[in-house]
């Protein structure tokens, strides 16, 4: 029997009229959205709210006023992480166990919370007080080992977070930005408030000439000349894809029966990067006049902010800010008095990297599960609500207001060749100094390690993924190349979301896969077969290579599955699935080699339950030669 | 509205030139090329999924292979399927799809008629390298009271989910979870019971969804396949019968029974692709409770005996009647579950005996939706009124009741379902001679003073006229059980005792008399009506 069966046994009992005092609000909620459906996400998340966790009739309560048969509401609830079946204790602890944070202890931590609450991952205390999880990647990777404890961020977790975490887990600090500042930039760009006092005030922003751009965009321009602008600034989507922005916005077609949207994609989710969390929980209103000016452009009057369900406190404060452009009338139904009407609504995610991809990013704010769609037509034709859509990374959005202030040939010499502007590096791993920081994407690979302290002392540079873990990892000797998309493509690698990820000589590359396919395991939706198959298959080899009971046949193999993924699949969560394992295989060969033959790993580690990658911020753990099954 | 002329484009499919309208999908035109490409998630009476991926061709011009049920047939379009690119992406993804997949086709029903089997020998035969364990999901769960879960055999191609969606639009299956723990089933509190559960059982191209019905009866390659057309109600839904042709050397299997299941056969103007559960498992009535032998009652003693002397009795009953000008003493309840042919021998013999006192009755209604079911729960009500027979017993029973009836002839149905049991065992009790020709026993056939044993339908061939004027046939799958006769035949057999002018050679002789007789069959004959039927004269042949 299913989990969820055996729980409906349980649950007899349960009276649905529980829920009824929350339906004014869940009904106020369907009145934001075009569709009914489009309120399943947020209602059901009420409704956790309230309580604890979902069954099945909240199911059919949801699903009788979003208008869906409860199948389709409970295919919402298990697709996402952040939905429980199962009540939860008061503090949900979940650990990242993703490869940034597991090259900063994340194992010694998870090992380490473990023993003080006398409980396993997947368990509650006795008490009721304490559940404990772990997941993948809450991109806090700067502040790693990181967790979640219910809606707060906390990072890095040492032992005192620890005891702080049992004694009173209600003062734990909330994790804070770590912005290192712009690197051989004269002015910072992007991150030029980040640094600031109540940056994310819209007293601040518009004392910093906040909101001239859009009124220089909406009072003197016309929507091609604002398209025209940015096509001239070389801007790429900044998400991963590098697509050009202008052109992009160009194909929105002018006139259109149905309304037009603006959605902009704010499920960080690629390992390795923070950036948009920055932009959201430091600079808003930033991202706010982007949005403003691309609504203009394309002749769009309703943005959707689809952020990921695990960044509460960004999501407040972009609220906030949201609520506060309102009132200073730049949102609603006439900004700079030019009758151009503009609403957002900001919706939050619910637990799935997949719904970073666009088109299953429109499924998921549509009240399904993130997946993906067949293409064509492409969100420019069909997209939200099968109308034209503008998708759009947040970075990229928030480029565009210095891009209409300063010039889009401005902003294209800020870059490097066919790329204009600069970025915000996403900097983790091996560093003395992890963070974000902003550089021009001339700057060289080799010198964003530099500027991030470089790796540990005694330490030496073993390898670095450039741009998220998707992106093919480049060996040490590899790192003298632009961190732009088109030089980082000729590397053959990619640029992607700018999540650097440092690894120094204490790395096992085999270790590495492990958590790589772990998370394309755990993160694949499972639509289509190549994919759904071969991402579990991946992880099971990749985890009996590590137990020591690896085959001289898995190498080919592994090779084998990743190339059979790619190009074969709805989207390209399979190839980027497989970019890893023949990467990782093809550079560090003997070492995989030597896994299965010596059934050992040669950094000294021997092979268990609990391994452990070079930790840092271990609570009182010796090194680690010798290592419990 | 004027006609608008479809664009036809012409494209090459393995060096074949094909012509199509445009719109048609790649797949569609490879099929129309004889170049048929393998799929899964692919169905014509659903939506497009596009997640099976095996469906994957080379398109000259693209870099990577396309699926070809989504990509749309271009002009000039250049498509190989099977070319090396081809035939590996085709071999890796069922590699794919086979890895977790369970070795059950030893206890699985669908071993003989399994896609994975088929397109495994067709296109796969590679070393199997997958040496891990195997994803577990719950296996054999009902349910409901139709339809066996087994969710390790499924490959999540999501049909079973698009069809309770778009056809049925029940919505009861949902496809949980994510990633290679993605899991086929339904919500918790529910169960699948609606009209059409055992669809999803013939789309489902694996073992994962299997009838309860057909569970471990009998394997698929002992099955003859018949073409026939459902008869419980009047829409006809078209179908093939499954009979164990091994029963005389495997007569342990089902018990000895003949038909093993009935699965609906693609009509576009009549069932599509569909058939409704009461139908589907509505062919016991086949091979149970069936009148074998020739019965006679007299005196409340009943005797097995033979057919001369059981028509022996009638005949002279009948002759009596007729010598003695008293034939409008005589009443004839035939049914709407009689073929064509049956209706009109009944007919000729009849008028020929001078016998006017002939109605035809059709069964109580039942129940009815939007998607097939048709309230009327007998296939031919249209044929007995094309036929010119009038309908209602209602007169003849009351009369028959009122001792003014000598001879009451019933045909197939029970009567206690549709009239008053009192009014019905009245009228039994008060004629001198009750006939019941029919199939199954029933209480109606308990009161009756000659049983005349009848060939079902799956036993004769035949035609029934479906509610919309679409004439259908049904092919005799086996022989008669027992004794049994179909219905014209034992016409046949009276009218030759008698000496009438009637002619019944066989079922396609009758009907092109009838053809020839009756202006809404003109032009009629059986190839005509072939395997998709046609229509009466005068009909437009609205679903």
């Amino acid at each position: 029997m299913s989990q969820s069966q055996s729980q409906s046994c349980a649950l007899s009992a349960y009276d649905p009229k529980i829920l009824e005092p929350l339906r004014a609000e869940a009904e106020a909620i369907v009145a934001k959205y075009e569709q009914k459906r489009a309120a399943t996400l947020p209602i059901l998340r009420l409704v956790q709210e309230k309580l604890g966790y979902i069954t099945p009739q909240a199911e059919e309560w949801v699903g009788l006023i979003v208008g869906v048969a409860p199948s389709h509401v409970h295919e919402v609830v298990t697709f996402y992480t952040l939905y429980n079946q199962q009540p939860v204790g008061k503090y949900h602890i979940q650990v990242c166990q993703n490869i940034a944070c597991a090259l900063q202890g994340a194992e010694a931590c998870i090992s380490a919370i473990s023993e003080k609450l006398g409980i396993k991952p997947g368990e509650t205390s006795p008490d009721g007080k304490f559940t404990l999880s772990t997941v993948e990647c809450l991109c806090a990777c700067e502040a790693g080992p990181a967790m979640q404890v219910n809606d707060r961020y906390v990072g890095p977790v040492t032992p005192d977070t620890i005891d702080l975490l049992l004694k009173d887990p209600e003062s734990l600090p909330e994790l804070d930005t770590l912005f290192r500042g712009a690197v051989n930039m004269v002015e910072a760009v992007l991150s030029k408030r980040f640094t600031m006092r109540d940056s994310e005030t819209i007293e601040t922003y518009i004392r910093d000439d906040g909101y001239q751009a859009s009124r220089k965009a909406y009072s003197q321009m016309t929507p091609q000349q604002v398209i025209d602008e940015v096509s001239k600034s070389n801007l790429r989507g900044l998400g991963g894809a590098g697509f050009p922005a202008g052109k992009k916005w160009s194909f929105i077609p002018k006139e259109s029966a149905k309304p037009k949207f603006v959605v902009v994609n704010a499920d960080e989710g690629e390992p390795g990067t923070l950036k948009d969390r920055y932009l959201i929980t430091k600079d808003p209103h930033r991202l706010i006049e982007g949005i403003m000016i691309a609504a203009y452009a394309v002749g769009a009057h309703k943005a959707y902010v689809y952020i990921r369900g695990e960044y509460a406190r960004p999501a407040e404060i972009l609220q906030k800010a949201i609520d506060d452009a309102y009132k200073y009338g730049f949102l609603g139904p006439s900004a700079f008095n030019t009758g151009f009407a503009l609403d957002i609504i900001v919706h939050r995610g619910a637990g799935a990297y997949i719904c970073g991809e666009e088109s299953a990013l429109l499924e998921s704010l549509e009240g399904k599960k993130g997946f993906p769609r067949l293409r064509p037509p492409f969100p420019a034709i069909s997209g939200l609500f099968a109308s034209p859509t503008l998708i759009n990374n947040v970075e990229t959005l928030a480029c565009v207001p210095t891009i209409l202030a300063k010039g889009g040939e401005w902003f294209a010499k800020l870059g490097h060749e066919k790329t204009g502007g600069t970025r915000l590096y996403s900097v983790s791993g091996h560093v003395t100094k992890p963070g974000v920081y902003e550089a021009s994407q001339s700057i060289k690979l080799r010198e964003l390690i530099e500027a991030a302290g470089g790796v540990r002392e005694g330490r030496r540079l073993k390898a670095v993924i450039p741009g998220g873990i998707s992106a093919k990892i480049l060996k040490a000797e590899e790192a003298d190349v632009a961190m732009e998309f088109d030089a980082l493509r000729n590397a053959g690698t990619m640029a992607g979301s700018a999540g650097v990820i440092v690894m120094d000589d204490t790395t096992c590359m085999v270790q590495a896969l492990w958590y790589a396919s772990k998370f394309f395991a755990h993160e694949s939706c499972g639509q289509c077969s190549p994919c759904r198959e071969g991402t579990g298959w991946i992880f099971k080899i990749v985890d009996r290579i590590i137990k020591g009971q690896g085959k001289q046949q898995d190498l080919d193999a592994l090779l084998g599955i990743a190339t059979n993924m790619e190009g074969r699949t709805i989207c390209v969560f399979a190839d980027a699935a497989a970019w890893p394992v023949q990467s990782y295989i093809t550079k560090f060969k003997e070492e995989f080699e030597y896994h299965i033959r010596a059934k050992r790993c040669d950094l000294g580690q021997r092979f268990g339950k609990s391994q452990r990658m070079s930790p840092r911020a271990a609570p009182a753990e010796p090194a680690t030669e010798t290592v419990e099954s | 509205m004027p006609e608008t002329v479809t664009k036809q484009i012409t494209l090459t499919v393995d060096g074949k030139s094909v012509t199509v309208p445009d719109g048609t999908t790649v797949l569609q035109a490879c099929e129309k090329a004889q170049s048929p490409v393998p799929f899964y998630c692919y169905h014509p009476g659903l939506s497009i999924a596009g997640n099976c991926r095996i469906c994957l061709v080379e398109i000259q011009g693209s870099p990577k292979l396309q699926i070809a049920c989504y990509t749309p047939a271009t002009n000039g379009m250049v498509v190989n399927t099977t070319s090396d690119n081809t035939l590996k992406g085709r071999k890796d993804v069922l590699e794919f799809l086979l890895i977790n997949h369970p070795l059950d086709c030893p206890v699985c029903d669908q071993a003989g008629e399994c896609w994975l089997q088929d397109y495994y020998m067709q296109h796969g035969l590679y070393d199997p390298r997958f040496n891990e364990q195997k994803t577990k999901k719950p296996k054999a769960v009902p349910l409901g009271p139709t339809v066996m879960l087994d969710a390790e055999r499924c490959i999540l191609c999501s049909r079973c989910v698009r069809f309770t969606d778009e056809i049925t639009k029940t919505g009861e299956f949902g496809i949980f979870n994510r990633g290679h723990h993605s899991e086929i089933g339904l919500h918790p509190d529910k169960t699948l019971d609606n009209n059409y559960s055992g669809n999803v059982v013939d789309i489902c191209p694996v073992g994962a969804l299997t009838d309860r019905d057909f569970r471990f009866k009998c394997r698929v390659w002992y099955l003859g396949a018949t073409n026939s057309v459902c008869t419980g109600c009047s829409r006809g839904c078209n179908t093939v019968i499954h009979n164990n042709r091994e029963r005389d050397w495997r007569p342990h299997i089902a018990e000895g029974a003949r038909v093993m299941r009935v699965k609906p056969r693609h009509n576009p103007d009549v069932n599509q692709w569909w058939m409704c559960d009461e139908g589907r498992y509505g062919y016991k009535f086949i091979d149970n409770n069936r009148l074998t032998a020739v019965q006679s009652r007299e005196q409340g003693a009943t005797r097995e005996v033979k057919w001369e002397e059981a028509l022996q009795r009638l005949i002279a009953m009948l002759q009596r009647l007729r010598y003695s000008n008293q034939m409008d003493q005589a009443g004839v309840i035939l049914s709407s579950h009689l073929t064509n042919e049956d209706l009109y021998a009944a007919v000729k013999v009849f008028k020929a005996l001078g016998l006017s006192n002939v109605v035809f009755q059709r069964p109580k209604p039942g129940k009815s939706d939007a998607l097939l079911l048709q309230a009327d729960k007998s296939p031919n009500t249209r044929g007995a009124q094309a036929l010119g027979i009038s309908e209602g017993a209602q007169g003849l029973l009351e009369r028959a009741a009122k001792k003014q009836l000598k001879l009451l002839w019933v045909f197939t149905q029970d009567l206690t379902q549709i009239f008053d049991a009192e009014l019905v065992r009245q009228a039994a009790q008060n004629v001198e001679l009750l006939v019941f020709q029919g199939t199954n026993t029933n209480p109606t056939s308990e009161w009756a003073h000659l049983v005349l044993p009848c060939a079902v339908y799956a036993e004769k061939d035949g035609t029934f006229t479906n509610f919309q004027g679409r004439v259908q046939r049904v092919n005799a799958v086996f022989a008669p059980m027992g004794e049994a006769k179909a219905d014209w035949e034992i016409l046949q057999t009276v009218s030759r005792s008698l000496k009438l002018d009637v002619t019944l050679s066989d079922a396609p002789a009758i009907f092109s008399l009838i053809a020839k007789e009756y202006p809404a069959f003109a032009g009629l004959t059986y190839d005509r009506v072939g395997e998709q039927g046609a229509m009466l004269q005068g009909e437009q042949g609205k679903a």
